[in-house]
């Protein structure tokens, strides 16, 4: 009987939430449309903060699609014309220094970009949120004074780094504010925090963010756009192996 | 007679002839000790590598490459039927093999986490301790990863790792024994947790990477996924090093030995100059040069031949010293991380290795001492009893 009742209170919980909240599915979409474009042409400062000490990278970059991406470092001068092109699953990397190109792929995308708090997967990543995630409207939030949804995502295949991730996400701007990305066991990972947005023309991006390893100590890696171009022309030699040595 | 002779003059020379056995008894002591250690060092590698890590040979899990930690995910495989039978009795033992990071006061340290039965009995891992722990994971480290990453015990830490399809998972670990073991490799950057927890943990229920035999003898199974490793083949580094170490040592076995072979050669070449008067009598009464020249080969000869006597007396109590008490090496060689080096080194002397260095010795020796008789066979009698050298 209690088995019963309970079930019914969760039913009728359900019901009331999809009537309060919008579908997360569609957010995630509307997310999707906001965030990605065709192609993207932007130049990143990356500021790394560890415990000891801090360092700031500038790269140039340009994609295409979710499966092309190609970032050529411009700053400092020890990491000056460091290229990195990435196609589908695969990674190669230009050291000026050695004046070599070495592959890496596979599981070597999981790993950290250049000491940051952001792996090569979440630094040429534009996946598609709808295609790797499902998503629930669990509530409602102000994040940075602003309105903004809770969506839970849960991976749609086991293969997904972070299984389970929670997004603050802007009510009218479809803009993730805030997330956290949690391990399997349910112990959170990382955050990124949107600390200052900007309108592209008719869309709304993140000017500045700081991805923090929840793990780890220091202050996190902080990441801002200075210049953002979407559904530019990018010639199709950018995502060759010969723009690498270029 | 040629013998009798050698011995009337070496035992006439009196210090001269003591101070050369007593070079080349220290020259043989020197060999003996080197090669004694390497030896030692090798049987002792041998032992511990088969005591903690390798047992008698193993299956390994064909892609699996231990320099290459990110394909480790995919090197493992469902244990074999035909092997589990031996897992159940405890003649084997299956170990999962993956990466991992941990954040002991926030710091991230990479690792390599390795899931072994708590019941196992061919290893001599402490993994027992492994079997509960209230509230976190047990896991055990080596002394080398306490101190290099500043844990100890009842700490508990986070660590991380991807199960085997790429999804990140977190937990606390507990350390419950932080073991001393002589093999590095079961140490530095290793936590070893119960190997059924990591194949839940890693959604890798049923496989491993390496299954480590206790007897290799009556095993006959084949697989395309697995692979048998003898413990040769698993020693190979070590064998290699081996090499180039004995290569080293040979250089120094050289340079003793070129030294007392110039004591050995200067007092022929001496004897050969002072006693040419009795070279001319014993051709005079009727010696061939040829056995002239033998008796001052046997002389020299005969030097070794004392050596390997007195180096026996002489090193005895060094050689019983190092074969029982052993050396030590000095704490910064574990560093090192070679198998062996963390230990005391019992030394070993086969007697294959002592007779084949008396004989090397000896043969050398003889050789030296021929070389400068052969100014004999250029002597004429007439001249060599005139006190003369033609």
């Amino acid at each position: 009987m209690k088995k019963l009742i309970m079930i019914i209170s969760m039913a009728i919980c359900l019901t009331l939430l999809n009537a309060v909240f919008p579908d997360g599915n569609e957010l995630l979409k509307k997310i999707d449309d906001n965030m990605l474009s065709k192609t993207m042409k932007a130049t990143y400062t990356m500021t790394v903060q560890t415990k000891r000490a801090t360092r700031t990278m500038v790269s140039v970059n340009w994609s295409q699609g979710t499966e092309k991406g190609f970032s050529e470092y411009t700053a400092p001068a020890r990491e000056k014309g460091t290229k990195m092109l990435k196609d589908g699953d695969n990674l190669w990397i230009y050291d000026p220094n050695t004046d070599r190109i070495i592959q890496i792929s596979g599981n070597m995308l999981k790993q950290s970009v250049m000491g940051s708090d952001l792996s090569y997967e979440d630094f040429m990543e534009e996946t598609t949120m709808q295609e790797s995630y499902s998503a629930l409207v669990t509530g409602e939030e102000i994040y940075q004074e602003r309105d903004c949804w809770v969506l839970m995502l849960a991976a749609k295949k086991p293969d997904i780094s972070y299984q389970t991730i929670k997004v603050f996400v802007d009510k009218e701007r479809f803009l993730p504010l805030y997330e956290e990305r949690y391990a399997k066991s349910g112990k959170l990972l990382k955050t990124t925090q949107v600390q200052e947005v900007m309108q592209v023309k008719d869309r709304w991006y993140p000017k500045q963010m700081l991805y923090k390893d929840a793990l780890k100590e220091g202050k996190g890696t902080l990441f801002t756009i200075d210049k953002i171009e979407f559904d530019v022309k990018i010639p199709a030699y950018i995502f060759t192996k010969a723009s690498l040595k270029k | 007679m040629v013998f009798k002779l050698a011995w009337k003059n070496i035992h006439g020379a009196g210090l001269r002839s003591i101070i050369n056995v007593f070079i080349i008894a220290l020259v043989m002591i020197g060999i003996i000790w080197m090669q004694g250690m390497y030896a030692g060092w090798m049987r002792m590698a041998e032992r511990q590598s088969r005591e903690w890590q390798n047992g008698d040979g193993r299956y390994t899990f064909r892609s699996y490459d231990k320099y290459d930690p990110f394909s480790w995910d995919k090197s493992n495989g469902k244990i074999p039927s035909e092997l589990q039978s031996l897992v159940k009795n405890n003649e084997a033992v299956p170990i999962l093999i993956s990466q991992g990071s941990i954040y002991p006061d926030g710091r991230m340290i990479s690792i390599t986490v390795k899931g072994i039965p708590y019941n196992q009995k061919v290893l001599k891992l402490p993994t027992s301790e492994l079997k509960d722990s209230k509230y976190n994971i047990p896991a055990l480290i080596g002394m080398n990863m306490a101190k290099s990453s500043h844990l100890k015990l009842g700490d508990v830490l986070t660590m991380r790792w991807r199960d085997i399809h790429g999804a990140f998972n977190a937990a606390d670990i507990e350390i419950v024994k932080i073991m001393d073991t002589p093999e590095m490799e079961v140490d530095n950057g290793q936590v070893w947790i119960d190997l059924a927890r990591l194949q839940t943990m890693k959604d890798a229920e049923g496989k491993a990477t390496l299954i480590v035999l206790k007897n290799s003898k009556d095993i006959s199974f084949t697989s395309a996924d697995w692979r048998f490793q003898s413990i040769d083949d698993l020693l190979i580094d070590l064998h290699n090093i081996m090499k180039v170490e004995r290569a080293q040592a040979l250089i120094m076995y050289a340079i003793l030995l070129f030294l007392a072979m110039i004591a050995i050669f200067d007092t022929q070449v001496l004897a050969v100059f002072k006693r040419r008067k009795e070279i001319g009598t014993f051709a005079a009464l009727g010696m061939t040069k040829r056995e002239i020249i033998r008796m001052f080969t046997v002389e020299g000869m005969m030097y070794a031949m004392l050596a390997s006597v007195a180096s026996g007396i002489l090193g005895l109590p060094l050689f019983i010293y190092y074969g029982t008490k052993g050396w030590k090496m000095p704490s910064s060689y574990e560093s090192y991380g070679i198998a062996g080096l963390s230990d005391t080194i019992i030394f070993y002397y086969s007697p294959q290795m002592i007779l084949s260095t008396i004989i090397i010795v000896i043969l050398i020796t003889t050789v030296v001492s021929w070389i400068p008789t052969l100014r004999i066979a250029r002597l004429k009698p007439t001249d060599a009893l005139r006190g003369r050298l033609s």
